[in-house]
C-alpha cells in the first residue's frame, strides 16, 4: 500500500508504530481539553466550538494530506475507498451523536479521560463495550439485514456531482474555514456572555 | 482568532489550492464508461493476430500471456505453448486478478473462435482490467494458418503475403515440432512470464 509497509516495516513493528501513535493521539486529545465532557459538548449547547474546529482541521489535514500523498504515490488511496451503505451510516451516525451528546464522550476520548482517572469515562467505557459486545452477539439474529441495507457501492462525492476531485477538496476546504471562523466569532461572543465562575466550572 | 490559528487556515487553503492541479483518482484508476468501452470494441488493436502471437512465441517474447479461456477437457487436448487455462466462471477469481491486471503485459485471451474470448474480454474490460486482447479467429484461425498454413494461390502473391506464408510455414514448422535452420526461427521453449504477485491489500479502519 505505502512504500514502507510491509517491505521495511514489518507487521510486528506496525503494531509497535501504531502503539506509539497511539499514546501521542491519547496525549493530545487530553492537551486539547478533549477529555473534558463540557468542552466536548460544548457544541451542542453553544458555548464551545473546540470539537468543530478540531474536527474540522483534522478531517482538512487528513484530505488534503492523503490526496497529495497518492498524487506523490506514496499510498494507494483506492485501497481506502469504502463501499457505502447509507442505511446504517446514517442510523449509527444518530446513535454515535446521541451517545456522544449524552455522554460526552467519542470512543476515543473515553479512553484518553479513563486514563486520566475521570470515573464517568470508565462508565462510559463500560456502557461501549456492552453495546459492542450486543452488537456481535446479536448480529445474526437483528443487525445483519440492516448492517447490508442501502448499498450504493463504492461511490463518491465528486462523482456524484461531477467535478474534479481537486476542485472539490478546495471548495470544501474553503467552506470549511469559513465555518471555522464563525464558529470563531461565535464562540467569542458566548464566552464573553460567561462568568469567569462559569468558565472556571465549565473548565474552558 | 489567534495568529497560530490564522497560520494554519492559511496554510490548509493553500495546499487544498495546490490540489486543483492534481489530476484526478478516478482518472488514473481509467475505470470505463459506456462510450469509451464501445469505442474500445470497434478498436481493431483489441485484436491480436496469429501471426503476431506466433512471432511472440517463438521470439520468446515475455511480454504476452496467453489465456485458454476454453474449458479444462480441451485444454489438456491441445493448446498453444506457454498458455495457461482460466475460464469464463473463473476469470474472476482473485487468484488471478494479479495475473491478468497488469499494465506491464499484453494479454492474450483465445478460445476455439472469438466469440468466447470476447465475451471474457469483455467482462474484464468492464471491471476496468486493461491490456486485455483477443486472438482474432482464435484456434481455429490458428490451424489454418499457422499449423496448416495455405500458399496463396499465384495470381494473388505479392511480396507482403510471400514473407507472411514463408513465416507462417516456419512458424508451422516450429509448432509441429520440427526445428529449421532459417534464422527467423529460434530455439523453442515453454518460458511463461513471471508475474509478481500484488502485496495484499491492508484492510482495516478507526474507531
Amino acid at each position: 500500500m505505502g512504500p514502507l509497509y510491509p517491505d521495511i516495516i514489518n507487521p510486528e513493528l506496525n503494531l509497535l508504530i501504531g502503539f506509539l501513535i497511539g499514546i501521542g493521539f491519547g496525549f493530545i486529545l487530553e492537551a486539547s481539553g478533549f477529555t473534558n465532557t463540557r468542552k466536548l459538548a460544548g457544541i451542542f449547547y453553544g458555548y464551545d466550538a473546540t470539537v468543530i474546529k478540531v474536527f474540522f482541521t483534522a478531517a482538512l489535514t487528513a484530505m488534503i494530506g492523503l490526496y497529495t500523498l497518492h498524487y506523490l504515490g506514496w499510498i494507494d488511496i483506492t485501497k481506502t475507498m469504502p463501499t457505502t451503505f447509507w442505511i446504517p451510516t446514517l442510523i449509527g451516525g444518530v446513535v454515535m451523536g446521541l451517545g456522544f451528546v449524552i455522554g460526552g464522550f467519542c470512543p476515543g476520548t473515553s479512553l484518553s479521560a479513563a486514563a486520566t482517572g475521570k470515573v464517568d469515562a470508565m462508565a462510559f467505557i463500560v456502557g461501549v463495550m456492552i453495546g459492542i459486545f450486543g452488537f456481535i452477539l446479536t448480529f445474526g439474529s437483528i443487525w445483519e439485514g440492516l448492517r447490508k441495507s442501502g448499498n450504493l457501492g463504492k461511490v463518491d462525492i465528486t462523482e456524484w456531482i461531477g467535478i474534479k476531485e481537486g476542485l472539490f477538496i478546495f471548495l470544501f476546504t474553503l467552506i470549511a474555514v469559513i465555518t471555522f471562523v464563525i464558529f470563531q466569532k461565535w464562540q467569542d461572543h458566548w464566552k464573553k456572555k460567561l462568568s469567569q465562575d462559569d468558565i472556571n466550572d465549565l473548565g474552558l | 482568532m489567534k495568529r497560530r490559528e490564522i497560520i494554519i487556515l492559511s496554510l490548509l487553503l493553500i495546499g487544498a489550492f495546490f490540489t486543483i492541479f492534481f489530476p484526478n483518482i478516478k482518472s488514473q484508476e481509467n475505470i470505463i464508461g459506456y462510450k469509451e468501452l464501445l469505442s474500445e470494441i470497434n478498436k481493431v488493436g483489441r485484436y491480436a493476430t496469429t501471426d503476431e502471437i506466433a512471432n511472440a512465441i517463438i521470439n520468446n517474447d515475455p511480454s504476452y500471456i496467453l489465456i485458454d479461456v476454453r474449458d479444462v477437457k480441451q485444454f489438456k487436448s491441445y493448446t498453444i505453448d506457454g498458455a495457461v487455462n482460466i475460464t469464463l466462471d473463473k476469470i474472476m477469481d482473485e487468484e488471478y486478478k494479479d495475473y491478468l491486471n497488469t499494465e506491464s503485459y499484453t494479454v492474450v485471451l483465445f478460445s476455439n473462435g472469438s466469440s468466447k474470448a470476447d465475451q471474457v474480454w469483455l467482462k474484464l474490460r468492464c471491471t476496468d482490467y486493461k491490456g486485455i486482447r483477443v486472438m482474432k479467429g482464435g484456434l481455429n484461425e490458428w490451424f489454418k494458418t499457422i499449423i496448416n498454413p495455405q500458399k496463396p494461390i499465384d495470381n494473388e502473391m505479392t511480396a507482403a503475403k510471400e514473407k507472411q506464408y514463408l513465416f507462417r510455414k516456419q512458424a508451422s514448422f516450429y509448432f509441429t515440432g520440427t526445428q529449421v535452420s532459417s534464422g527467423v526461427i529460434k530455439t523453442k521453449s515453454n518460458n511463461k512470464p513471471i508475474v509478481k504477485r500484488k502485496k495484499k491489500e491492508v484492510s482495516g479502519g478507526c474507531g
